[in-house]
């Protein structure tokens, strides 16, 4: 027997050697173990919840909202910022009534 | 008891119909599961999730379809997402071993050895049991359905809610790629005989 017969055989042995299998059964006492298991009751608040924010999606959306939230309030902060440094400059010019004359009313002695 | 007075009981909550249904058909529930799921610990978790979600589910059963062909669907769901999360897991563990973390990282799947086959056509057997692995799961399915429970294309048609033409294909397709699995390792495995 060549080669690929052998492995042919060996193919058609293994797609064949399920075919008188008996059916596996269940260690014994499973409906013991199903009513332990039902007793147990069910997953606390807190489980559910861990288990309900460690889904992908929760996680993955949860993640999302923080780095939104964060970003507007960086730029709400920033535009703030702006205007206070705006009208921090406007306050400091009027208290010291600092006016920029123009060049020709210096020369300008005319009233 | 016929499986609608079973059903009838056990939608009124009663004790004893639920322990008939374990009794009756916890064979088939773990057995079905084991054929996908490939480890006795895994399919006796599953058969204890398939019978407490009857138990709880069993109202919206409406009889459209055989019970034993539901219990099939539930066995097979919950085998299948079992699966599913196996992957997942074993992905996890890849990307966290790339990250230096080495904890849950090995898991290894044993050698399953299905204990309703023969001595003599156990190694074989396994081997089968590695190609089906490699195979989509639909053909997985009606494979393990057929060959390991026995059931007819026409019965695995009803359970997989399609035709049977279309389970004639699956098995098809299914052999050819088991085919293909197992030349596959057999060409750099050849066993000593």
């Amino acid at each position: 027997m060549n080669r690929q017969e052998k492995i042919n055989k060996l193919v058609e042995e293994a797609l064949g050697s399920l075919d008188d299998a008996q059916r596996a059964e269940p260690r014994p006492y499973l409906l013991t173990r199903i009513n332990a298991r039902m007793n147990k009751g069910t997953a606390s608040v807190w489980e559910k919840a861990g288990w309900l924010v460690t889904r992908p999606v929760v996680a993955f959306t949860g993640l999302c909202m923080i780095v939104l939230l964060n970003v507007l309030v960086v730029m709400n902060k920033t535009s703030h910022s702006n205007n206070r440094a705006e009208q921090t400059v406007q306050t400091q010019a009027d208290e010291l009534s600092y006016t920029a004359s123009p060049i020709y009313d210096i020369d300008n002695t005319q009233p | 008891m016929s499986q609608t007075e079973l059903v009838v009981q056990l939608q009124q909550g009663d004790e004893a119909a639920f322990k008939k249904l374990v009794d009756d058909y916890q064979v088939m529930v773990y057995n079905t599961a084991l054929g996908i799921v490939q480890n006795e610990d895994d399919a006796d978790d599953i058969a204890q999730e398939v019978f407490i979600q009857v138990f709880r589910s069993v109202s919206s059963f409406k009889g459209d379809s055989k019970f034993s062909t539901w219990l099939y669907r539930i066995a097979i769901g919950k085998a299948l997402d079992h699966e599913k999360k196996k992957k997942r897991k074993k992905r996890f563990g890849f990307v966290q071993s790339l990250f230096g973390s080495n904890e849950d990282v090995d898991i290894q799947v044993a050698e399953f050895e299905h204990p309703g086959v023969k001595m003599e056509k156990k190694e074989r057997a396994n081997e089968l049991f590695n190609a089906l692995k490699q195979i989509p799961e639909k053909q997985r399915t009606a494979f393990t359905l057929h060959k390991l429970e026995g059931q007819s294309y026409q019965q695995v048609a009803e359970i997989m809610n399609t035709t049977l033409y279309a389970v004639e294909s699956l098995m098809g397709r299914a052999k050819a790629n088991l085919r293909k699995e197992l030349k596959k390792y057999y060409s750099n495995n050849i066993p000593e005989q």
